[in-house]
């Protein structure tokens, strides 16, 4: 992580959007460091575009601060921001062909001709367009309208790159392969790069930090790593990739009850006083599903959690084999780790359902809505 | 369900060409009519014309007062097609890009001309100038046509101002141009299409405006329209046919270029 450096480049402090009645961004705090690639992850109306505009300068703060290099943005307009933004649309110029759309930047700064020409050349070898310099914008495709974006916001050498759902548009091939060469630009230029999308995968593969917007609010930040393996709460758990929840009772310091039985917990729930009802999340791929004679037969680990449950539903995904569990107070659990000799594992068997304390995270506070899918 | 040309019997297909074909015969019908009579011999418009000839077009082409009032009416139309576009562009960008109070209201007020009664126009416009001393001056003629020219314009620009998509000139401002900057060398050559079909519409609604023309016409300086309807006041000739077949197809041609302009702008 990149957190050595003594200012960060960026810094949001208690940013704040209100239209009218509607608070679009609520108060955010966030630092960005220099050379990081930091992606705004959230679902539609959740703040995030609203937050990359008004770093770009398209839209006022109500009230907060945007400090760059500890220096205010807040009065200085968009085109003195020095910032490179790539947008969903493409945005490309239509009346000037692939070399004017990137020499634009150049020739608004008065670069001179030999300079202006060279730059625009180096730029067009990175992003594989050098055959394309002469066409005009309608004779691209997606991808390469794309690449022509990048490449027009990449030219005059920003220290920030603004990319607003630049691959939305795209399809899922062509979407992978830009991902692949965004990054590959990441780690050759070095620079920052602030991404906003709704898409978790397309997160989790190019930045190296995730902030979470919900409802205006940043409700998770860290690596996708972090943020997958030990989400700060329910949303994120359920937000990012699948998740199980069980409502269980804390009983001790480290144990809770969870239908007739006491489970152990990790450290996390230390604090929380007895007799509370807390939400238990694990993740599929760590829930082991065995026929319960196998059971008998391997011995539970001292860190290890079992419940009963009964077999729903069975799918065989290839690389998985994932079945839909039914606890006997009729909670609903899906568990991957199922091995696949385990052939007896069909729908209607009894099993028994195992997981790692260190796989579960405990949660005091949640709504019902955090833990619903949102599809 | 959806009423394709496919779905359609052979019987129902030929009877809708059928009536298509008649509405559109008996709207082309004057037009046909008119330009057959410029060429036709007879003296008194008889239709179907006994024989053919030019020689009206060689009486309108040889008489300087039809050439004259074809001349105003372009000097006019082109003076307005102008002004009128740059009245309707930035009124245009403030309508379409503007938030504020009212905003409708003067949306409405722009495109009252078009549908307010021409006359009434025409004589209040008639009027004002009268008191101002400025009938039958060229600026008379081309304050009133603006008047009724910029609403035609604007529809037209302010279509394309929508459809044209504003992170483009965002764009250009992140990439460094001011937003004026922004406008003039991104927005406006990408709307450009629009514009141009803007003024040529503004051009058409002057050069055949007929009502407004005749209040501020005087015997020295008219349009050609205001000329064929005082000819035809005092007598039939076929050269009348020639000068409406004349501005037809200049019209048609107008018409053309626009409708071609906007295409291209969508």
């Amino acid at each position: 992580m990149t957190t050595q450096s003594s200012t960060p480049l960026v810094t949001l402090k208690l940013l704040n959007k209100e239209y009218g009645q509607f608070t679009a961004v609520n108060h955010i705090n966030l630092e960005i460091e220099k050379g990081e690639f930091l992606t705004f992850l959230g679902s539609s109306g959740s703040g995030k575009s609203t937050t990359l505009s008004m770093i770009a300068g398209f839209e006022t703060p109500t009230s907060g601060e945007i400090l760059l290099h500890n220096n205010s943005l807040i009065h200085v307009p968009s085109h003195k921001r020095g910032i490179g933004m790539v947008f969903q649309h493409y945005s490309l110029f239509p009346h000037m062909n692939v070399r004017d759309n990137i020499g634009f930047p150049l020739d608004i700064r008065k670069v001179p001709k030999p300079e202006r020409d060279k730059k625009v050349d180096e730029i067009l070898k990175l992003v594989q367009l050098s055959d394309f310099a002469d066409r005009r914008p309608n004779m691209l495709s997606g991808g390469q309208k794309q690449r022509v974006a990048i490449a027009r916001a990449l030219v005059y050498e920003p220290e920030i790159l603004l990319m607003d759902e630049p691959l939305g548009a795209l399809d899922k091939k062509l979407r992978e392969d830009l991902q692949d060469e965004l990054r590959q630009i990441h780690r050759r230029l070095g620079i920052t790069i602030i991404y906003v999308t709704h898409d978790q995968d397309e997160a989790m593969r190019l930045s190296e930090r995730i902030a979470i917007f919900k409802d205006g609010e940043i409700v998770g930040l860290g690596s996708g790593t972090e943020l997958y393996n030990t989400p700060p709460n329910a949303f994120v758990a359920s937000f990012l990739g699948n998740s199980n929840f069980l409502k269980v009772r804390i009983k001790s310091e480290s144990q809770a009850q969870f239908e007739q039985q006491l489970l152990t917990l990790g450290t996390q729930s230390h604090r929380i006083p007895d007799q509370t009802d807390v939400l238990l999340m694990i993740r599929p791929e760590n829930i082991y599903v065995l026929p319960k004679e196998q059971a008998a037969q391997e011995p539970l680990a001292a860190d290890m959690n079992e419940i009963l449950a009964t077999v729903e539903e069975t799918v065989f995904l290839g690389e998985s084999y994932t079945c839909t569990l039914v606890t006997q107070s009729g909670q609903r659990l899906m568990g991957k780790a199922v091995a696949r000799e385990h052939t007896d594992v069909t729908a209607g068997s009894e099993v028994c359902v195992r997981w790692s304390t260190q796989h579960s995270c405990v949660y005091e506070q949640w709504s019902e809505q955090d833990i619903m899918k949102a599809s | 369900m959806l009423l394709t040309q496919q779905s359609l019997g052979w019987r129902i297909k030929s009877a809708l060409y059928l009536i298509t074909g008649s509405i559109a015969a008996f709207l082309a019908m004057p037009i046909f009519f008119i330009v057959a009579l410029s060429f036709g011999s007879s003296q008194w418009l008889v239709f179907p014309p006994p024989h053919w000839t030019t020689k009206w077009y060689e009486r309108f082409f040889d008489n300087p007062q039809w050439i004259d009032a074809a001349l105003t009416s372009l000097q006019v139309a082109t003076v307005t097609s102008i002004v009128a576009t740059l009245i309707a562009l930035p009124a245009s960008f403030a309508l379409v890009r503007g938030k504020f109070r009212g905003r409708d209201y003067l949306y409405s007020l722009f495109t009252l001309p078009m549908i307010v009664p021409v006359v009434i126009i025409a004589v209040a416009t008639y009027s004002m100038f009268l008191s101002l001393g400025l009938t039958g001056t060229l600026v008379a003629f081309i304050i009133s046509h603006v008047i009724v020219a910029v609403p035609f314009a604007m529809i037209s620009i302010i279509n394309s101002l929508k459809l044209f998509d504003k992170s483009i000139e965002n764009a250009a401002v992140i990439c460094g141009a001011s937003r004026l900057q922004a406008i003039f060398k991104v927005t406006f050559p990408s709307i450009k299409p629009g514009i141009f079909a803007g003024a040529l519409f503004a051009f058409l609604v002057s050069w055949d405006e007929v009502v407004i023309s005749v209040m501020m016409a005087s015997p020295e300086l008219q349009t050609l329209p205001v000329k064929m309807w005082s000819t035809l006041r005092q007598d039939l000739t076929p050269v009348i046919a020639v000068a409406s077949t004349l501005l037809i197809f200049l019209s048609l041609f107008i018409m053309l270029a626009a409708n071609i302009l906007r295409k291209r702008s969508q």
